[in-house]
């Protein structure tokens, strides 16, 4: 290619280009002339409406809730929409779900937690034309407050939870607007996996609902989930306060890991560092020396294992229990197991709406479990497993994938989801394990479990100084730096044990759901901070 | 009358060869009953293993079941003393009350499949205690009483039960228990089936005696306490 050629070539280019602009020029003052259209039809119609809507009182968006006024207006739950309210005029205070116009109509779903009810606006002697056009422009999640007559339904409405009424709303206004483009659908983010796939809908993946956790936590099932989490947390208070437990509160921050140095989270603390608290452990057995005979705790608990794993957060919600008992550690056990018996009958008995709302999405088994708990001891537990033919050592702790198999071996022949494995070997437990006086290469400790998975460790605690001493020394620990802990025992410490449960795995495991995140409100694990 | 040691029971007390090699831990049967209908049959075989062996009984309440009365909860007799190390026993009787159609005992759930009607478990039961008759017409007869009891005398019509009444009233009359000289699982069956369908009563005399017999063993007060 010559130079000359080159250059008409680029100024073919050119040309070209300039025809294209001129188009593009064109069609946007097209664009323009109609918007310009549109603008003034659009401001044209307001002017109308504004001159004939009779209704204009009966919608809009009021001025920012400031408490300017204290109105004496009760606003009904939208539960609490039942027959028995037929014919009433009421007013509520809901988001709006989903809204659908459909000519002189217009159908909204009010989602109030996890109800939700059908209503309308239809053109008519109480809603202009306009009314419905405003109503069915309000955004997804906007939150109104609406006056409208309860009426009975001929059908009922499959879609809502409040299926025998529905709402015929009479004035609506918006009292915050939610912006147009949501993060993520409410209806994509409750939908089953297997649904989405067979139907080939979306469905929300878990990173999207955890970082738009706000419009996450309105969902059907989250609500569940956490309302039945409250639920797993006061039971535990409840049935405890009644066994004459105290509840205490400990620091977080600490000078000496309690569990291992290794899994913990150092903070700088003036011009030296601590740790933040992996449990409550040290301080519970000191109240127990401070005669406070039956402690328990809730409160954050924090493991600094970088370990990305299904079952597994940095900081969760540790319930934790420590009791002194007369001859025999077992009284522990029995104590905590029938807590968490309560805890399971709880729910079972008063918690069955949310299990079935969780069900829905996560479909599970229901939560099977004996009273008294079933306790097998380790050796039993290994037997089970050899006998499966799993080859395994007898002081060899359980793995994950044994720990599974042996939750399945033991609902396959007792059915239940929950059990208590006794007498671990000593050398697999922490240095303040009280080793067995029969055999000393078992220990007076304990696991619990719930659908094969672990969620307490305990044991009867060395309550002896000296003993201590030992076996903090066998285990290497570094005895200056535990030095008040060892001394609480010096001055007449009673025989004790206890455990820590992690509220969010308990949660997890009794609805069945496969990841801890979703038990956990804002989770913590080491590829997450915010929100 | 006829008398009862526990040396009647002569058999093998070696449950490694009943039940094959020890795993170095607690052989647990586990049995899954309806509270609504109690398996006496199993509580006296339950007396008797006691008895033989060092036995580890505990009760449950499975949470299909809403609440149990509390005789069942106690019908195993109190807990053992020395519960709390499940090692120092040899077999385990772990009876679970549970919304279950039929009674169902598992055992060694890797070799055997859950064994279904109380009939059977019994039988199972009874066989740690005492071998059937070596004789084939002897464990026959043994196995036809187990079925005449609970299916006629338990679940069978007033007429079907009298027909039983004649039955057992004709073989006592010929010999002190059931089937041969010694008391068998056909005893403790017919006598548990016949407490429970309430013809106790209205038996003739060689059966009336026979019940008195049976009671002289010592093993029924369990199942006797649970009618009441």
């Amino acid at each position: 290619m010559t130079k000359e050629e080159a250059q008409g070539a680029t100024e073919e280019e050119q040309q070209a280009q300039s025809k294209k602009g001129q188009k593009k020029q064109q069609k946007e003052a097209e664009k323009a002339a109609k918007k310009a259209e549109k603008q003034a039809k659009l401001a044209a119609e307001q002017q109308s409406t504004e001159e004939d809507d009779f209704a204009k009182d009966r919608y809009g968006m009021p001025a920012m809730v400031q408490s300017q006024q204290k109105l004496d207006r009760a606003l009904v739950r939208v539960q609490d929409l039942t027959p028995e309210r037929a014919d009433q005029l009421i007013w509520l205070r809901a988001r709006v779900h989903t809204s659908r116009a459909k000519g002189k109509q217009c159908f909204l779903v009010l989602r109030q937690q996890q109800f939700n009810v059908q209503a309308l606006v239809a053109v008519g002697d109480r809603a202009s034309k306009q009314m419905v056009k405003f109503a069915a422009n309000i955004t997804k999640e906007s939150i109104v407050d609406v006056e409208a007559a309860v009426r009975k339904v001929e059908q009922k409405i499959e879609s809502c939870s409040q299926q025998d009424v529905e709402l015929h709303i009479e004035r609506i206004f918006v009292v915050s607007q939610a912006e147009a483009r949501l993060p993520l659908q409410l209806d994509d983010a409750v939908r089953p996996e297997a649904v989405g796939e067979e139907e080939g809908r979306a469905t929300v993946n878990q990173d999207t609902k955890l970082d738009n956790r706000v419009i996450d936590l309105r969902t059907t099932t989250s609500q569940a989930i956490f309302r039945l989490q409250s639920g797993v947390c006061q039971l535990f208070r409840d049935t405890l306060t009644t066994k004459g437990f105290v509840e205490i509160q400990t620091p977080k921050i600490i000078s000496a890991a309690s569990e291992g140095g290794a899994n913990v989270f150092t903070v700088s603390y003036f011009k030296t560092s601590a740790y933040l608290a992996q449990s409550p452990q040290l301080y519970k057995q000191m109240c127990i020396c401070a005669d406070f005979e039956k402690v328990f705790c809730v409160g954050p608990v924090f493991r600094a294992e970088d370990s990305n794993t299904h079952r597994h957060l940095t900081e969760f919600v540790g319930l934790d229990i420590e009791m002194a008992f007369n001859y025999h550690y077992h009284e522990v056990i029995d104590s905590i197991t029938d807590t968490m018996v309560q805890i399971f009958k709880g729910l079972r008995d008063n918690f069955q709406t949310e299990i079935q709302t969780v069900n829905k999405q996560f479909p599970s088994e229901p939560f099977k479990f004996l009273e008294p708990t079933l306790r097998l001891e380790f050796t039993e537990g290994v037997a089970m497993l050899r006998e499966a033919g799993v080859e395994m050592g007898d002081e060899e702790d359980l793995s994950t994938p044994n720990e599974k198999l042996l939750g399945r071996l033991v609902k396959e022949k007792y059915d239940t989801d929950f059990y208590v494995l006794d007498k671990y070997p000593l050398a697999v437990r922490p240095f303040y394990t009280m080793p067995d006086p029969s055999d000393p290469k078992y220990s007076n400790s304990y696991d619990m479990f719930m659908r094969g998975e672990e969620i307490l460790s305990g044991a009867q605690r060395v309550h002896d100084a000296q003993l201590l001493t030992e076996r903090a020394t066998h285990h290497q620990i570094d005895l200056e730096k535990i030095k008040a802990y060892i001394d609480s025992f010096r001055y007449g410490a009673p025989p004790h044990g206890g455990g820590g449960i992690g509220l969010e795995r308990v949660c997890m495991l009794y609805l069945g759901l496969h990841n801890v995140r979703q038990t956990s409100m804002f989770p913590r694990d080491p590829k997450r901070l915010t929100p | 009358s006829p008398t009862f040691s526990s040396t009647t029971l002569k058999g093998t007390t070696d449950l490694d060869t009943l039940l094959g090699k020890d795993h170095g831990a607690l052989r647990d049967i586990v049995i899954n009953a309806n509270p609504a209908q109690p398996p006496l049959t199993l509580l006296v075989l339950h007396s008797l293993l006691c008895q033989r062996y060092r036995v580890l009984s505990t009760v449950h309440v499975h949470s299909s079941v809403a609440s149990v009365p509390p005789q069942l909860l106690s019908c195993l007799g109190p807990r053992h003393a020395d519960s709390y190390a499940r090692q120092l026993f040899q077999l385990g009787f772990t009876l679970i009350w549970k919304d279950v159609p039929k009674l169902q005992m598992k055992f060694s759930i890797q070799n055997m499949c859950p064994i279904e009607g109380e009939a059977n478990v019994a039988r199972f039961l009874f066989k740690l205690l005492a071998p059937y008759p070596g004789d084939a017409a002897l464990a026959t007869s043994v196995d036809s009483w187990v079925d005449t009891a609970f299916f006629q005398l338990v679940e069978g019509s007033a007429k079907e039960q009298a027909a039983v009444l004649r039955a057992l009233n004709s073989a006592l009359g010929r010999s002190p228990w059931l089937v041969g000289p010694e008391f068998s699982l056909a005893d403790v069956a017919c006598y548990c089936c016949l407490l429970r369908s309430g013809s106790a009563s209205v038996a003739p005399a060689n059966v009336q005696r026979w019940l008195k017999s049976c009671e002289n063993v010592g093993h029924f007060g369990s199942a006797k306490a649970l009618l009441q």
